[in-house]
């Protein structure tokens, strides 16, 4: 495998995650495409860590940052979606538009 | 008492007075009643000791600083504002008693009797003031005062006229008289009065001949309004839609002698300036003669007296302009003891017999109350001009100013109105108390309550003033520091002898029993209908500035609703319409947020990328 390949395979992810986000009504679905974003994120990094870089420690590091934020903001995330569930008895982002001007 | 605090108790009095019974006591008429007439009698008592105590040095107090310029809040206590101070305190307080009886009825007595103390603190303040602007701002508050009263019974759609009338026409005069101010705080560089008048050092002194005359024509133009001369003379019968105590204090004895009383304050300033004594020999002498045409063919009692009342300020400012502050203050002092008294007894006619018209009271049986038909007896007497009652002394000292410097034109008119003043005022006389027939029974119920004590009282007093008041004439030529002259009975002869006339002719026209009981002017339609229309005056208004004020404020109006209120609105409605169009975007839907932010930084990616 060459590095155009994992890079297209992670702006493939990327995309998909962005896709997800903007289309998806349900939170759930949008917090699973978030997921995966960080997650073509991180494969981007390993990519050029094997490629490109010296002292392959640097992206691990890296990486294993973003795993660990991750699983922070989905437990952040889930937790708000749960009480909006029991307040709003909705998780639909179309509805959820309080904030409008 | 010191003199301070008795010059403050006199104007106070009917201040406080008015505070409690508009603030406190608008649900106690009867406590409001005796307030108001409590703060009448300490004014008229204190106005008596300060007069009785002597002109003093003035009192003035610093009110504040602006520049050079000092504005001072003060008493000027000389002859001339004692004595009328006493006759305003002396005639507000009779109206006010004369009140209890003739507003017993009316529902919103509280309102009536505060304003009245309201009139009674402005005008004495007016009369005390030792500083011009001082002088005017209470002269306003009297013209205050004045529209309130005449304005009583709002209810009624011509007493709001009349008083809106009043204010409007008096404004005029009052734009004349503050330029007139403000010229003198211009040349002489303060408002003193005391300070202006004096002969070194004095106005006349400091101020060119043109800008004197200037000055004293403006002030005078304050004085046409206030005083109702001609052409500013219209709204005074009008204001006889108030009250008849009202147009007793205000409209005939004391408020509308403000003006007169102003020239006669001034009096050295008008003597400065010939142009000006020229042009109020004029108008006064048109007024005195006009206002009598119109009062000899009205049929209502009140303008009678109203229109009599323009023709006699007309006199005093005739005399005060032929040069003699004394015939002017005297007439002055007479003129509201004999027209306060005539129109209290044109109020007790009115109050008991329901109508104001002459020929009615007469009918219904005027004569039989006793104390109006004696007051209306010898207050027309002497407004007539009759030895030796009150008004006959006075005129005869206008007529003697007058020809001082031999027989004019003037004194010629003065004597024609003299003429018609005797003969309409015993026109009056004979339609009240010698009608054809009157009607065998008072059909206005119990007789003896036609004239309640409280009514009756003021009446006998002013009867007694009215009749005595012309004995005063040294008196008051002392407390002005003038010596007054003797006339000889040749000069009193043609002044009697017009008199008599115009009481003969009322005679042969009203009094004698196969009279016809229409005038002789009767007889010549095109003049009875030139007085009955008052000389088309009011008409000239109505068709000329009138129109033509109602089309500017027309145009005016169309020009700001349509150009500046449409396009300002346009400015409006524009930028709302901007502000919901943007509003839209902001949807509170955050996909379409994050849709954006994603084609947007899509674009400033390509955009950069490219450039590179």
């Amino acid at each position: 495998m060459t590095l155009e390949g994992y890079l297209t395979l992670s702006l493939m992810l990327f995309c998909i995650g962005v896709f997800a986000v903007l289309s998806q009504r349900n939170l759930i679905a949008v917090l699973i495409g978030v997921e995966l974003m960080m997650n073509a994120a991180s494969l981007n990094v390993m990519a050029f860590n094997r490629f490109s870089v010296t002292d392959p420690t640097t992206g691990q590091i890296f990486v294993l940052i973003i795993i660990g934020l991750a699983a922070a903001e989905v437990a952040i995330f889930l937790s708000i979606i749960v009480n909006l569930y029991r307040t709003r008895r909705t998780i639909d982002a179309e509805q959820l538009t309080e904030l409008q001007g | 008492m010191d003199t301070l605090n008795l010059i403050l108790a006199t104007t106070f009095a009917p201040f406080a007075a008015f505070v409690l019974a508009i603030l406190f006591l608008m649900r106690q008429p009867r406590l409001a009643q005796v307030v108001v007439i409590a703060g009448g009698t300490l004014s008229l008592a204190g106005a008596v000791s300060l007069l009785s105590a002597g002109p003093v040095e003035p009192l003035r107090y610093l009110w504040f600083t602006s520049g050079d310029i000092q504005l001072r809040f003060g008493f000027l206590l000389d002859g001339l504002s004692l004595m009328f101070g006493v006759a305003v305190a002396l005639i507000t307080l009779c109206v006010m008693v004369y009140s209890l009886g003739y507003m017993g009825h009316d529902p919103s007595k509280t309102r009536y009797f505060a304003m009245l103390a309201l009139f009674e603190w402005a005008m004495l303040s007016f009369v005390y003031a030792v500083d011009l602007m001082q002088t005017f701002i209470f002269w306003e508050l009297v013209g205050l005062a004045s529209f309130f009263l005449i304005g009583f019974w709002y209810e009624k759609p011509s007493a709001t006229a009349a008083a809106k009338k009043a204010f409007l026409m008096t404004r005029v005069g009052d734009v004349g008289l503050f330029i007139g101010v403000l010229m003198v705080l211009q040349v002489a560089g303060h408002f003193d009065v005391p300070g202006l008048l004096a002969t070194e050092g004095g106005l006349v002194a400091q101020a060119t001949p043109a800008v004197l005359t200037t000055i004293t024509l403006l002030i005078f133009v304050g004085i046409v309004g206030k005083s109702a001369q001609f052409p500013l003379h219209t709204w005074l019968p009008d204001a006889m839609e108030g009250p008849t105590p009202v147009s007793a204090l205000l409209h005939s004895a004391t408020m509308v002698a403000a003006g007169v009383y102003l020239m006669a304050r001034l009096h050295p300033l008008f003597m400065g300036s010939e142009t000006t004594l020229g042009i109020i020999l004029i108008v006064a002498s048109m007024t005195a003669l006009l206002a009598a045409t119109m009062a000899m063919v009205a049929t209502d009692i009140k303008r009678v007296l109203a229109y009599s009342s323009i023709s006699q300020l007309g006199f005093m400012l005739l005399g005060l302009a032929a040069g003699s502050l004394f015939a002017g203050v005297f007439h002055l002092i007479t003129h509201a003891l004999f027209k306060a008294l005539l129109f209290l007894c044109s109020g007790l006619f009115i109050h008991h017999l329901e109508t104001n018209d002459m020929a009615q009271i007469g009918r219904g049986g005027g004569r039989r109350m006793r104390f109006a038909t004696a007051g209306l007896v010898v207050g027309g007497a002497a407004l007539a001009g009759i030895p030796p009652l009150g008004g006959f002394f006075s005129k005869e000292e206008i007529f003697a100013a007058l020809g001082h410097d031999g027989v004019t034109l003037f004194s010629v008119v003065a004597l024609l109105a003299a003429f018609l003043t005797a003969y309409y005022t015993f026109r009056m006389i004979f339609l009240v108390t010698r009608p054809q027939q009157v009607e065998a029974v008072d059909v206005h119920g119990d007789h003896d309550r036609a004239e309640p004590l409280s009514m009756a009282l003021p009446v006998v007093l002013l009867t007694v003033g009215a009749a005595v008041a012309g004995f005063w004439g040294g008196d008051i030529a002392r407390g002005l520091g003038i010596e007054a002259g003797h006339h000889s009975l040749a000069a009193m002869a043609p002044a009697l002898a017009v008199v008599a006339l115009g009481v003969l002719v009322a005679w042969l026209d009203f009094g004698r029993q196969t009279a016809t009981r229409t005038g002789f002017i009767a007889r010549m339609p095109a003049l009875e209908r030139l007085f009955t229309n008052g000389w088309y005056v009011d008409a000239f208004y109505d068709a000329v500035i009138v129109r033509i004020t109602m089309l500017a404020a027309t145009i005016l109006y169309a020009a700001e609703s349509r150009l500046l209120d449409a396009n300002f609105d346009r400015l409006g409605f524009g930028v709302l319409g901007l502000g919901s169009g943007t509003r839209r975007l902001q949807n509170g839907w955050v996909q379409f947020y994050g849709g954006w932010a994603v084609v947007l930084v899509g674009l400033a990616a390509a955009y950069f990328g490219m450039s590179d």
